[in-house]
């Protein structure tokens, strides 16, 4: 399958264009819109968590960043899984009259979301610099661990994006039962809070074992907290992410020959 | 027509699951521990879409594929475009496939009739550059001037249409696989469509053409596939192909004995063709005669029940398939009135053309609609001899006038052919 996915490479390039092209065509920002849209979502949190609701005490750096840099990784997940879910039944015409390999579609999916989320991560980074200039926090090297980190978070969401695109030909429900799921592994994963906010400690426990936990956690601790990853944080993150590729991978390949048939 | 087959299709059957909802959350565990979603289902129930079909099409030959709705046209074309699998036999096609079952399947409306050639180009296979390098050929194939750089979604029909053709046919495929598509678009672009898979045709493309335009498929098409409920049930020239589906057709629609029959010969007895004979200028039946000669091919019938809608055809075809020449007593202007017991109808030719080579006829006594009372394929073979032994079917009266280069005439017997 990766072998048919080089091979296509030119076409998956091209389809990731049109995707990120279409997406935006006939608004009048256009492409800003992919800036815009993070940037809308920085102001309303910084202006809630510094005027509204009273931010917690347990984070250092300001916390609007501390939940944003939580939330982007997550948006391009749950973004990249929703998609995930209608993605061949969406291109059911390609599959059907013309000879495509199926895996292309949700890797379309999934490279898309990718350049989405590594658009609005300059908004992150203005934001902390802001946030340093007013001497609220400071950068860190961690951050040059940032594309790591990143990686394992495209190799995770990757293998769900292929599972959950091709369990959803066969089993419509998929698509209801996601968006539920996905609402209850939000709230299962330290984005809008730190696990030691939990004053429960058996609910912490549950929290520490969700599997994104240990991927927000990386994440939100090279690019924002300037915490280097001890070792069973690595352990745990590329175990996550490479048992969801492999998983994946398995699931799709299996179901590969029936996707034109069913889609 | 050698070598290499482009398409083989052996003893391929299809069947199609019957969706159930209990088969579906049955197999749940099944699919991810085994792959095959459908298993136990596919033995239990299933629409069985196509049975032991086998065919090979050779480079540059034409194959249409006829029959009713549901006999299984479409599905096949997908197994020989490689969207679908079989669930018993083989498909094998020798190069690369070009399947024009939808026009412009996947255009995406947002963006541009430019754009969107290019990622079609690409899914049928092309490389970015290849595209490029044919997209002035396919924007002026499709005629659509400076709407190529609006979005689809303003395209009409006709526009959609003609790029996802242009599109198509500049991938240069090796196997073509059309359906249904010349229907649409006016008639000026579905000509330049036919000259366009004429020009094919000549580079060596295999054609499979699935269409219920049976004229369009005896021009195009050299042989043809008569599909019914999913079996073959004639694989042979267009010609004698499209006349058993017309008389089943008739009889269909008239309520008569279906006609029955071998893949060779058909009919309801109505009417029977008792023998069929090439006679030479002496009266004589002959196998064997010299092209340009005077010859005839004489029926001989026998009415088991008076009719007064009858025609008689015969059709002459080389064993390729190529088709010579064919002709009837409706098609000629003559009007039947009435047939009755046992007799005999000639066709007589003065001079019969033809060029060297073994040549096959077909006879038929059938309705105007035609219902075949009998329809005998390759009823008779009979060889030409000529004194130039060029390829072809046409070898007319000629002579030579140099008015100029100094020839000398051959001797009488030389030149006689």
């Amino acid at each position: 399958m990766v072998a048919s996915l080089y091979r296509q490479r030119g076409l998956i390039a091209v389809l990731v264009g049109r995707d990120l092209k279409a997406r935006y065509r006939g608004t009048f920002f256009g492409f800003l819109w992919s800036l815009l849209n993070p940037l809308m979502l920085l102001a309303v949190y910084t202006v809630v968590f510094t005027w509204v609701i009273p931010a917690p005490r347990q984070v250092v750096v300001p916390f609007p960043l501390f939940l944003f840099a939580g939330l982007l990784p997550w948006l391009f997940a749950s973004g990249a899984l929703l998609d995930a879910a209608v993605v061949l039944p969406d291109n059911g015409p390609l599959l059907k009259k013309v000879v495509c390999p199926p895996e292309v579609f949700p890797t379309v999916t999934l490279l898309s979301h990718l350049v989405h989320h590594l658009l609005a991560l300059p908004i992150l980074l203005a934001g902390m610099a802001v946030a340093a200039v007013l001497g609220l926090m400071s950068f860190s090297w961690t951050l040059l661990l940032l594309p790591l980190a990143v990686g394992l978070w495209v190799l995770a969401v990757g293998g769900a994006v292929l599972a959950v695109s091709a369990l959803a030909v066969h089993f419509r429900d998929l698509k209801d039962l996601l968006h539920n799921v996905l609402n209850l592994v939000f709230f299962l994963t330290p984005i809008i809070y730190t696990p030691e906010m939990i004053p429960v400690p058996a609910l912490r426990r549950v929290i520490e074992w969700s599997p994104l936990t240990p991927l927000v956690t990386l994440y939100r601790d090279v690019v924002l907290l300037g915490r280097e990853p001890g070792p069973s944080l690595w352990l745990a993150g590329t175990g996550v992410a490479l048992g969801s590729a492999l998983l994946g991978t398995f699931v799709f390949s299996r179901l590969r020959e029936t996707l034109a048939e069913a889609a | 027509m050698s070598g290499q087959p482009a398409v083989r299709v052996r003893e391929v059957s299809k069947r199609y699951p019957l969706v159930s909802r209990r088969g579906r959350l049955h197999s749940f565990k099944g699919a991810l521990l085994h792959g095959e979603l459908w298993r136990q289902e596919r033995e239990k129930e299933g629409f069985q879409a196509l049975s032991g079909v086998s065919f090979e099409i050779a480079r540059g030959e034409t194959m249409g594929i006829i029959g009713p709705n549901g006999s299984g046209k479409s599905t096949l074309l997908k197994l020989i475009a490689g969207i679908l699998q079989p669930t018993e036999g083989q498909v094998e096609v020798d190069g690369r496939v070009t399947a024009l079952i939808e026009l412009g399947a996947g255009f995406h409306p947002e963006i541009s009739g430019r754009e969107n050639a290019l990622v079609n180009g690409m899914m049928l296979g092309l490389s970015r550059a290849e595209v490029l390098d044919r997209l002035p050929g396919i924007i002026e194939f499709a005629e659509l001037g400076q709407f190529i750089d609006q979005p689809v979604k303003s395209y009409s029909s006709g526009m959609y249409v003609r790029l996802g053709f242009a599109v198509a046919v500049a991938v240069d495929p090796d196997v073509l696989i059309v359906d249904e598509i010349l229907a649409v678009g006016d008639e000026v672009f579905a000509h330049r469509c036919l000259e366009r898979i004429a020009r094919l045709q000549r580079q060596g493309t295999a054609i499979v053409l699935v269409s219920h335009d049976l004229g369009l498929v005896e021009q195009l098409a050299h042989r043809a596939l008569y599909l019914r409920e999913g079996t073959a049930v004639l694989c042979g020239p267009a010609g004698a192909a499209v006349a058993r589906y017309r008389s089943d057709v008739a009889a269909t629609e008239s309520a008569i004995v279906a006609a029955a029959g071998s893949d060779r010969r058909w009919g309801n007895g109505a009417v029977s063709l008792d023998s069929v004979e090439l006679l030479d200028s002496h009266e004589r039946p002959v196998r064997v005669l010299r092209g340009g000669e005077a010859a005839s091919l004489r029926l001989l019938y026998t009415a088991h029940q008076p009719q007064e809608d009858f025609v008689f055809g015969v059709a002459l075809h080389r064993e390729g398939g190529t088709q010579v020449w064919g002709t009837n007593t409706d098609l000629d202007g003559w009007q039947p009135r009435r047939l009755a017991g046992t007799g005999e109808i000639r066709v007589r030719f003065p001079r019969l053309e033809l060029a060297a080579g073994r040549y096959l006829v077909d006879a038929a006594v059938h309705t105007r609609a035609g219902l075949a009372f009998d329809y005998a394929c390759e009823v008779l073979s009979f060889t030409v001899a000529t004194a130039v032994p060029w390829p072809g079917c046409y070898a007319p009266a000629h002579d030579w006038e140099p008015n100029g280069p100094d020839l000398v005439r051959p001797s009488r017997d030389q030149r006689e052919v």
